[in-house]
């Protein structure tokens, strides 16, 4: 018999295609920025990026395995909220008047301060496998529920603490602390454990028999468990995998100087997700990898930070803009062999008509911000005539046919 | 001869990796009943697609009553009047049967307003006229399969269609939906309509067409007419080769009480009936195939369920496996007692679409290839080739996606993907559904073997093992089984022993408990 052991090979065609977009877009960042920060400074440049890719990456872990498992985590941004919360609140709790100084909580208050977010990681995904199972509710329903109600309380959380421990209660609380500075600054800690719990998914989804079910469960349900799987104990391992990954990301951002715990992460599961989805995983299930979605979490990464430094802005302003754009492009990017072979039309029908001065609107509205209004009229003009073309190409194409 | 009403003319098609049509050419009667049969994959769906319009890219040419016709879609199809019901129907469930009927081309009223009541009147003629007492305003998705049938049979009456393609139209129905088709199809031949019948079920070929095409791989075989030829002649013309008629079952022998059921029943909370099984009670020995019979609905399928831990509710009764009393509450306690199910519907509750072949195989052992939860990939890949091997899966090797395999050789691998497990009681609920006539005598001889205790797998002496199996078609079960159970309402209404079961009696006994329960209520 000649079996092969499949065509695994290190990476497959898809995450190759990320890697070579990667040096790309990284190359075309050192060659275009004016200030040429990448060739200049780049360890501080690996620094800063690294500092924001670590938690995304972690995020994206717990996204990847709960998609890859059929089901969809909203609420992984709210989780790290809460457990950032908990970790500053029980530090002011517990630390006394060494909260907030210069020496710092210590050890162990920092350790039952962890402890207890990890704790609330594992509450929090129990919960939700517990309404998915049991309640027999959809994953969207529970964790869109978590996303609104988790921040929130995470904010009445953090009033209660201060009220009680604290002379006035307030919704926030900005802290800081040695052990914090510590982390910020040693960057290659935080991309240490990025490694490792990566290293760990990817053992556990590509070796182990839970691996498998998980693959099993996210491609057909109802098949995992007609063969024996016990669905709901995968479905926990899941849920709860991307929680404590949320709680985990939480402490890394309350580790950053001056931050406010309950408003941490905002939005930040819908990047987490999209890095999944850069990275090959299938929102329908049974489909991902993890090394894709590291891919696809440094990708994100590094587009964000390119344009940040081509244009000259806090990078925060683009960054969703950036993160929807890099999506849809991916999952088009993805579709492009089977639409060439169906020869399927890009502009069909008045529909095709009416997106082509939508899209050319949206080119000159980018053109307009980033750049000046000059670029964004031509801008507009450019793809306007860009499109018409194309669409007088497809309609002669198809009089020909 | 008259003029034909559609003319296929060296029609081709070829999809990545497989021609699915070369080089046919059929001329279709106008007012004939036209049958194509072949086996799965012989290429009769991806023609009627193309006639239906589709698949809109091919190679040849369709002559409509004489005219070259390219059609763009299938509305260009319908507007040329030919329409087709297809093997899973296309309605939107949560809109009424009228609005199904007329959907896209609903009837417009004062200021361009929907007219509803016009269309529930209009639907409401169509669909009396196909004796169908379904209302127009009640949801498609409420009614039955066969009645859901009939509103995609009325939408094509409304669109005047002149050429009516049927899928399979029988695959899901009871033996009294198909008999209202059968006036149906004699209603609609007598205003003229050419009707084009795509089936597996010989018997109703030759009771309904006028004409035959049979199709293998990809290529026309013949056109006979049905008076000039018999089923035996078709068979032969659809595989290409003889199927000798085995002589399964004999010199079996029935050993020890595998398991043993008794009063087993499953409530059916909401339903009129109260319960989906009602005190059944049997018993399966070793190295006997036990037959389950009954018609769609009958609970053949939910008393595997029961069996394999699978049911919605908990049934009550019991159950004893080897002389332990068992009660399964999850699949995966079954399995562990050495109880398989080879489940119904083998793309909804069978496959893992998105992996391979060997991985579809070794799903359910992954614990005994490697130790402390990992997979041991060589060896798991070693189990699984030589389950591949033993039951002659044709694959180009086990890392092909399953989805690349016919639907006889998916089969096969999900039976190997049980055999691994071990068990003592297999349960095949309609194992040959889908599954091409080829392919079916060869299942057939793998659960002789597997009865008789031949397996090469088996380390056991212990002899063969038993065998549950349920299947649609009554023939099959008459081949293959030692006894025949038969199910009716949720109640065993019959049970027979190999010598006494013919399909009249069977029959009798599926049908019995339903005129008897309804005389009472």
């Amino acid at each position: 018999m000649t079996n092969s052991q499949g065509p695994r090979g290190l990476l497959r065609a898809n995450e190759w295609a990320l890697v070579i977009s990667i040096l790309l877009v990284v190359a075309g960042t050192a060659a275009l920025d004016r200030s040429h920060s990448y060739v200049n400074y780049p360890v501080r440049s690996l620094q800063d990026n690294g500092r924001r890719l670590a938690p995304l990456g972690i995020l994206a872990l717990g996204a990847a395995v709960v998609i890859i498992s059929g089901g969809i985590d909203l609420s992984l941004g709210s989780m790290a909220a809460l457990s950032g919360t908990i970790c500053a609140t029980l530090l002011m709790a517990l630390g006394g008047e060494r909260f907030n100084s210069d020496e710092g909580a210590g050890p162990v208050v920092w350790c039952v301060a962890i402890a207890a977010s990890l704790t609330a990681g594992l509450v929090v995904g129990t919960l939700h496998t517990w309404m998915i199972t049991a309640l027999r509710l959809p994953p969207f329903i529970v964790t869109l529920g978590s996303l609104v109600g988790l921040r929130s309380l995470a904010r009445a959380f953090c009033y209660y603490m201060t009220g009680r421990f604290k002379d006035s209660s307030s919704e926030d609380l900005p802290f800081s602390d040695p052990f914090c500075d510590f982390l910020t600054e040693r960057v290659e800690l935080s991309l240490l454990l990025l490694a490792v719990l990566a290293s760990g998914t990817w053992l556990i989804l590509s070796r182990t028999v839970l691996g498998r079910h998980i693959y099993a469960l996210g491609g057909n349900e109802q098949a995992a468990r007609l063969s024996g799987i016990r669905t709901e104990n995968v479905k926990w391992f899941a849920y709860t995998f991307s929680a404590v990954c949320a709680s985990l990301t939480g402490m890394f951002y309350i580790a950053e100087a001056g931050a406010k715990p309950t408003t941490l992460a905002n939005g930040y599961e819908l990047n987490a997700i999209a890095a999944a989805v850069v990275g090959g995983c299938s929102l329908q299930g049974g489909i991902g990898t993890i090394p894709g979605t590291l891919l696809g979490a440094i990708f994100l990464r590094a587009v964000v930070d390119s344009v940040a430094r081509i244009i000259k802005t806090s990078s925060d302003i683009y960054e969703g803009l950036i993160v929807g754009i890099v999506v849809v492009l991916a999952v088009t990017f993805s579709q492009l062999r089977e639409i060439r072979q169906s020869r399927r039309q890009l502009f069909p029908g008045w529909l095709g008509i009416l997106a082509i001065p939508c899209l050319a609107l949206a080119c000159g509205l980018a053109g307009l911000i980033t750049i000046g209004s000059r670029t964004g009229l031509g801008g507009m003009l450019f793809a306007l005539v860009v499109l018409v073309a194309w669409k007088a190409l497809e309609l002669r194409r198809s009089e020909v046919k | 001869m008259s003029q034909p009403i559609i003319a296929i003319r060296r029609v081709s098609k070829a999809f990545p990796g497989v021609q699915a049509l070369a080089d046919v050419s059929i001329d279709v009667l106008p007012g004939e009943l036209h049958a194509i049969v072949g086996e799965n994959g012989a290429g009769k769906s991806t023609l009627m697609k193309i006639l239906s319009g589709v698949l809109t890219d091919f190679e040849g040419e369709l002559i409509l009553e004489g005219k070259p016709v390219r059609f763009a879609g299938t509305r260009d199809a319908e507007a040329a009047g030919v329409s087709i019901i297809h093997q899973e129907l296309n309605l939107v469930e949560q809109l009424s049967a009228a609005a199904n009927i007329f959907l896209g081309r609903e009837i417009r009223g004062w200021l361009g307003f929907r007219d509803d009541r016009a269309m529930d009147e209009a639907a409401g003629r169509l669909l009396r006229e196909l004796e169908c007492e379904v209302l127009p305003r009640s949801l498609a998705g409420s009614l039955r399969v066969g009645d859901q049938q009939l509103i995609e049979i009325a939408k094509a009456l409304s669109l005047q269609s002149d050429i009516l393609i049927m899928d399979e139209p029988t695959s899901a129905l009871t033996e009294s939906e198909v008999s209202r088709l059968y006036r149906v199809i004699e209603r609609l031949r007598k205003r003229g309509v050419t009707i084009l019948y795509i089936s597996h079920k010989l018997d109703e070929i030759f009771h309904l067409s006028d004409r035959i095409t049979v199709l293998r791989d990809g290529k026309l075989v013949r056109t006979l007419s049905t008076k000039e030829t018999s089923p035996k002649v078709v068979t032969h013309l659809m595989v290409g080769r003889e199927i000798e008629a085995i002589d399964f079952g004999s010199q079996r022998k029935a050993a020890d009480v595998l398991l043993r059921v008794e009063n087993l029943s499953l409530s059916w909370p909401g339903h009129a009936r109260g319960w989906r099984l009602k005190d059944v009670s049997f018993e399966l020995r070793r190295g006997e195939v036990l037959g389950i019979a009954g018609l769609m609905g009958a609970g053949r399928t939910e008393l595997l369920e029961c069996l394999f831990g699978a049911a919605a509710e908990r049934p009550t009764g019991k159950i004893e496996l080897l002389g332990q009393p068992v009660n399964f509450r999850h699949p995966g306690e079954a399995c562990e007692a050495g109880i398989a199910l080879v489940t119904e519907d083998r793309k909804r509750l069978g496959l893992f679409a998105a992996m391979n072949v060997g991985e579809n195989i070794s799903i359910c052992t992954l614990d005994q290839t490697g130790l402390a939860g990992f997979i041991n990939r060589s060896r798991e890949w070693r189990i699984a080739g030589a389950a591949s091997e033993q039951l002659a899966v044709k694959s180009s090797g086990l890392a092909a996606p399953i989805t690349s395999l016919s639907g006889g050789n998916q089969q096969k691998c999900i039976i190997g993907r049980w055999l691994l497990t071990q068990p003592q009681v297999l349960l095949l609920d309609d194992p040959t559904r889908g599954v091409d006539v080829g392919a079916k005598a060869e299942l057939y001889r793998l659960i002789d073997g597997l009865v008789r205790g031949d397996k090469a797998q088996g380390d056991k002496t212990s002899g063969g093992i038993g065998v549950i199996m349920t299947s649609s078609e009554l023939p099959e079960l008459l081949t293959v089984c030692d006894r025949i159970l038969v199910l009716s309402e949720g109640r065993l209404t019959a049970t027979f022993s190999r010598a006494e079961a013919t399909e009249h009696k069977i029959m009798e006994a599926a049908t019995l408990g339903r005129t008897a329960l309804a005389a009472v209520s």
